[in-house]
């Protein structure tokens, strides 16, 4: 663990002392070790002077927002690839607990409640439930993981089908015949999409942004302190590392596997519970494939495969970026199916950058 | 130098693994309704024929909204009749159902209900059709069709002893298209809220290749403006100009409420009344997308139901769902086009009990919908009817 601004100021020193040439490849690498930060600039830029409404507020309150959504996901996931692992069953995890979600705050007048029974449930207990059956699934995920030396991709593939068996017979229950889970009560719904602040724009209107920002906000800043304030943060880092190395410092390897994956499933609780009241209409299929755009965000952000590297800021950068992409190529009228190529290649660009510099190290 | 290697090869695997997540999914195979099939054989037979029946349904996915309600009233049509059934999840893998439908005709099923996969594939069908044939069990297709559209009966009409229920792909387009064009034209000058005598629209389509998908899409847009030019009002303009599709794709192909509020929470940041440009009415190929879309308008403080002090932008869906009629009971969505489910599930129950009872497939089918048109007697449709409340 280096100190950043001595990091930087050591770099800064280092560069001086080089000589002309040197300077100039230093320069190169530089460029090359940021590239995915410079297209980005170049593809904002462009896309602002195609379509001048990509930069108002409301546009980047609405990129804001998007990022939001997706960022607890993002930042529980990016714990187990600094394990070196992944997490397949996160997707699942969210779409469980949306529904789950859905059904305890179900308006009382709704004419289609999955529980009809079910007394009105305060919002605290709500959360605390899908933190709960996230943080289980999480703690399974991380106990086959730790106990038998399995690999994530293996442990969390079985919990992906696991939970997704799960959801299906969710949908099923009660008569509810798989129908969407909606009629959201007020009182959840304003609870996340409500107006936190608004923003007043030129035109005399004001541009709402939802309360799941803040939420998103305080994840962030707990995240941040867990990774990098906490015993358990800095276990995790080692274990990530080096795992024999970690075991004989007296890291207890065991504990810091399983806290992680459970903290992952406990972030995944907290997005379900997001969507759910954001997406409005949950079915089966609600959270798929959302663990990609997480992996996605975090590798372009520098959480590497690698294990036991990656920051909190570059995990709020790889979700920003992602974002950024889908909603400028809406902006410019872009077909969707370019919207893959260009994640793909940007997901290839930060990893080859990402790799290159263990090779150089190396 | 080795280790390095090794990082990066299995980094490259793990993340092309994990960009294919979906596909990676598809393995919940045969999730049968063990419980149902157990209660199924308790209740056994009224002849031995029927007793003797042991039919594999095979649905494209079990996450469906509409195939769920089928595959409810499917599951309690069967148990009535006292045939024995087995359910089995596609999971949106047409390679995973050909496989179920080996295992189930190995396992001795003697009637196939296939509900495709790549929907309007005759290639698909008609592998399917072969496996059935040689094993000499009759199948019944339903729901998604089973032929290219133009090509109708290179299926149906080639092979003996099979059917299919369904609806005409393009009706519930027509449909929708029909609805929507009365209703702007009764509501004209409210719809039109920057007054420049235009109704500009928002599409959303929920799966690229998918028959239903694309003829609701053409025709909600074909069928309104039809109706509106006959009536001398110029026909629907699609908001954003630059956009050759017109239309918003999700592109999981899901039919996602999800990426229906996504596409419209961004179109919302840069079409608004306050610039003038506002998007003046919603068709979605479901009613998913649907309220994904009034999620995403209740956020603007748009569509917030009857007796709210606010504008209601009409949105139009399909299938109507339960959320979708009570959504439509609060004034918060305009319209849907109902598919019958129990319907569909009752002519497919009793197709089956045709089956069972040794009797020729399409025996007293006569009171049902054909498909006259291209003189398939084996192709039944059911209806599709308009619901606004």
């Amino acid at each position: 663990m280096t100190n950043p601004i001595k990091n930087m100021q050591q770099k800064m020193a280092d560069f001086q002392a080089l000589d002309a040439r040197d300077k100039k490849r230093a320069i190169g690498e530089g460029l090359i070790n940021n590239a995915i930060y410079i297209l980005l600039v170049i593809f904002v830029i462009y896309t602002y002077s195609r379509n001048p409404m990509f930069i108002t507020t409301s546009s980047i309150v609405n990129i804001i927002s998007l990022a939001a959504a997706s960022m607890p996901i993002a930042l529980g996931i990016g714990g187990c690839i600094v394990l070196t692992g992944t997490d397949l069953s996160a997707g699942r995890v969210v779409g469980l607990t949306a529904a789950i979600s859905a059904a305890m705050l179900q308006a009382m007048d709704w004419g289609n409640r999955i529980f009809p029974n079910l007394p009105e449930m305060p919002i605290g207990v709500v959360i605390l439930t899908v933190i709960i059956v996230g943080g289980i699934v999480g703690l399974v995920n991380g106990f086959f993981v730790a106990k038998f030396s399995l690999h994530p991709f293996i442990v969390t593939l079985a919990t992906q089908l696991i939970v997704y068996g799960a959801i299906l017979m969710f949908f099923m229950a009660n008569g509810n015949n798989g129908q969407p889970l909606s009629g959201l009560s007020e009182k959840f719904k304003n609870f996340v999409t409500g107006t936190w602040f608004s923003i007043p724009t030129s035109s005399g209107k004001s541009v709402a942004v939802p309360w799941y920002v803040l939420y998103a906000i305080i994840m962030i800043i707990v995240m941040w302190f867990i990774w990098n304030k906490t015993t358990f943060g800095k276990n995790m880092f080692a274990v990530g590392s080096n795992m024999e190395a970690a075991n004989v410092s007296g890291v207890n390897v065991f504990k810091t596997t399983v806290m992680v994956h459970t903290l992952a499933g406990c972030m995944y609780g907290i997005t379900g519970f997001i969507e759910s009241a954001r997406i409005a209409s949950n079915t089966a299929n609600t959270g798929l494939n959302y663990e990609c755009d997480a992996i996605a965000a975090c590798v372009i952000g520098g959480v590497s495969f690698v294990g036991g590297t990656g920051k909190i800021s570059g995990i709020v950068t790889g979700v920003l970026l992602l974002r950024i992409i889908f909603v400028a190529l809406n902006f410019l009228s872009i077909s969707g199916n370019m919207q893959y190529i260009i994640k793909g290649l940007i997901i290839l660009i930060a990893c080859s950058i990402d790799m290159r510099k263990y090779l150089v190290r190396k | 130098m080795k280790k390095v290697m090794a990082f990066a090869l299995a980094t490259t695997m793990a993340l092309s693994l994990a960009a294919c997540g979906g596909s990676t999914s598809s393995s919940t195979a045969a999730s049968s309704t063990a419980a149902s099939t157990a209660a199924s054989t308790a209740a056994s037979g009224s002849t031995a024929a029927v007793g003797d029946a042991n039919v594999a349904v095979f649905y494209y996915s079990f996450s469906d909204t509409y195939i769920s309600s089928v595959r409810t009233a499917l599951d309690a049509a069967l148990e009535s009749a006292g045939i024995k059934y087995q359910d089995y999840d596609g999971n949106s893998n047409q390679t995973t159902q050909n496989e179920q439908i080996d295992t189930a005709l190995a396992s001795g099923a003697n009637l196939l209900i296939v509900n495709l996969v790549t929907s309007g594939s005759s290639d698909a069908s008609s592998a399917i059709c072969d496996k059935a044939a040689s094993a000499g069990v009759p199948v019944i297709f339903f729901n998604r069709a089973v032929e290219e559209d133009g090509s109708e009966g290179a299926v149906l009409g080639k092979y003996e002893n099979i059917a299919f229920v369904g609806t005409d792909a393009p009706e519930a387009g027509h449909m929708q298209g029909k609805m929507i064009g009365n209703y702007v034209l009764e509501h004209y000058d409210d719809i039109d809220l920057n007054g420049d005598g235009q109704i500009s629209y928002a599409m959303f389509k929920g799966d690229a290749s998918n028959v239903e998908a694309i003829y609701r899409t053409q025709y909600g847009v074909e069928d309104a403006d039809a109706v509106l030019t006959e009536a001398g009002k110029p026909a629907l303009v699609y908001f954003d100009s630059s956009n050759a599709d017109k239309y918003q794709l999700d592109l999981t192909g899901n039919w996602s409420a999800q990426a229906a509020n996504e596409y419209m929470t961004t179109n919302l940041s840069q079409y608004t009344e306050a610039n003038g440009n506002m998007i003046e009415l919603i068709i979605c190929n479901n009613d998913n997308m649907a309220e994904g879309c009034i999620s995403a308008l209740n956020s603007a403080g748009y569509n917030l139901g009857t007796g709210e002090d606010c504008t209601t932008i009409p949105v139009f869906g399909v299938d109507a769902t339960d959320s979708a009629q009570q959504l439509i009971a609060d004034g918060k969505m305009t319209g849907t086009i109902k598919q019958d489910a129990q319907g569909m599930a009752d002519a497919i129950a009793f197709l089956a009990g045709n089956a069972a009872a040794g009797k020729d497939l399409m025996d007293g089918t006569d009171s049902y919908t054909k498909d006259t048109a291209n003189n398939l007697d084996n192709k039944i449709f059911i209806a599709y009817q308009e619901y606004a409340g």
